[in-house]
């Protein structure tokens, strides 16, 4: 008797850990962000993004043997209150075009403030979700098949989160 | 062409880039490796301190060439610096492997792999057997597998 696993779905969550003095500038990135929302312009390809890309693509490389090219990023904004609206980041109709994983990381969210929701199927069980919790600095990944939503800012500021997208090669 | 190991604050190996040799010369025309790391901080935005010059033809502590060896190895993603000994090792391959720091090398408890006998090597060149040893790390021993078997 013997097992094959046809599929999976791999999750990886965590703190981006910068060398000291080197951290990601969460203020820089959120000013980025609240600037592309309000002049409505693509985040701009900035060092201080590049140092988040290539600490992602460098550890999932080293450590999960997942080489990961970049495809596109955004910013999105949660004022007090307010969640995101059901994502997902795969085209179904452009599947050869879309992503493999998402990143959502958390740019700057006070902790306890609001979760990432994501659901997945589990055989017949239909609709299963996990909610991960993220706060400054914390990132999640995901396929980028899966549906998911930013909760409720539960906190009285802004919340800054940021999406990566990546293929898998 | 100098290659430069980039490492995390562990010592993990990240990646591995190439740089210019005219990139990391002083004002005599020497390569510096402290001007290579200070070119790599500006272009390619990780601490000079983390970049580690790593030798393209060094293996085992030893040049390909002849030359003078650096750094025990030439450095892969997912190898260590072994910041003490100032060598770049690979991954332990079994729990039991101790490192062998002459070598840059990890070594089995009872030493390296025995020698093929001359039988062996025959058959191994006429193509009817492949004859190797493979570390067995439950009787801490060397196994010999036929390849081909």
């Amino acid at each position: 008797m013997e097992r094959k696993i046809l599929s999976h779905i791999d999750l990886y969550q965590g703190y981006v850990k910068m060398p000291k003095d080197w951290d990601i500038d969460r203020h820089q990135l959120s000013h980025d962000i609240l600037y592309s929302q309000t002049v409505k312009k693509p985040l701009t390809f900035s060092k201080k993004f590049e140092l988040l890309n290539n600490y992602f693509t460098d550890y999932f490389r080293v450590k999960f043997n997942l080489i990961l090219n970049f495809k596109n990023t955004w910013g999105s904004i949660y004022k007090p209150n307010q969640s995101s609206y059901l994502c997902k980041d795969i085209n179904e109709a452009d599947l050869k075009n879309s992503p493999d994983y998402t990143i959502l990381y958390a740019v700057k969210a006070k902790k306890g403030s609001c979760f990432i929701r994501i659901y997945y199927n589990d055989n017949r069980r239909k609709g299963k979700f996990l909610d991960i919790n993220i706060e400054d600095n914390y990132f999640v990944m995901f396929p980028s098949s899966l549906n998911y939503i930013v909760s409720e800012n539960l906190s009285d500021e802004l919340n800054f989160i940021q999406t990566l997208t990546y293929e898998r090669i | 062409m100098a290659h430069f190991a980039k490492i995390d604050e562990n010592n993990l190996v990240l990646a591995v880039s190439t740089l210019d040799d005219k990139d990391m010369l002083d004002e005599n025309g020497v390569p510096q490796e402290s001007i290579g790391q200070q070119y790599l901080q500006t272009h390619n935005n990780w601490p000079a301190h983390l970049w580690i010059q790593t030798s393209y033809n060094t293996y085992n502590n030893q040049h390909r060439n002849g030359g003078t060896p650096l750094r025990g190895n030439y450095a892969g993603i997912g190898y260590t610096y072994d910041s003490t000994n100032n060598i770049f090792i690979c991954p332990k391959p079994y729990p039991s492997w101790t490192l062998d720091v002459q070598t840059a090398d990890w070594i089995s408890p009872v030493g390296g792999a025995p020698e093929l006998t001359e039988e062996q090597l025959s058959q191994n060149q006429s193509g009817s057997h492949l004859w190797d040893y493979d570390w067995n790390e439950d009787t801490q021993s060397w196994d010999l597998k036929d390849r081909f078997a």
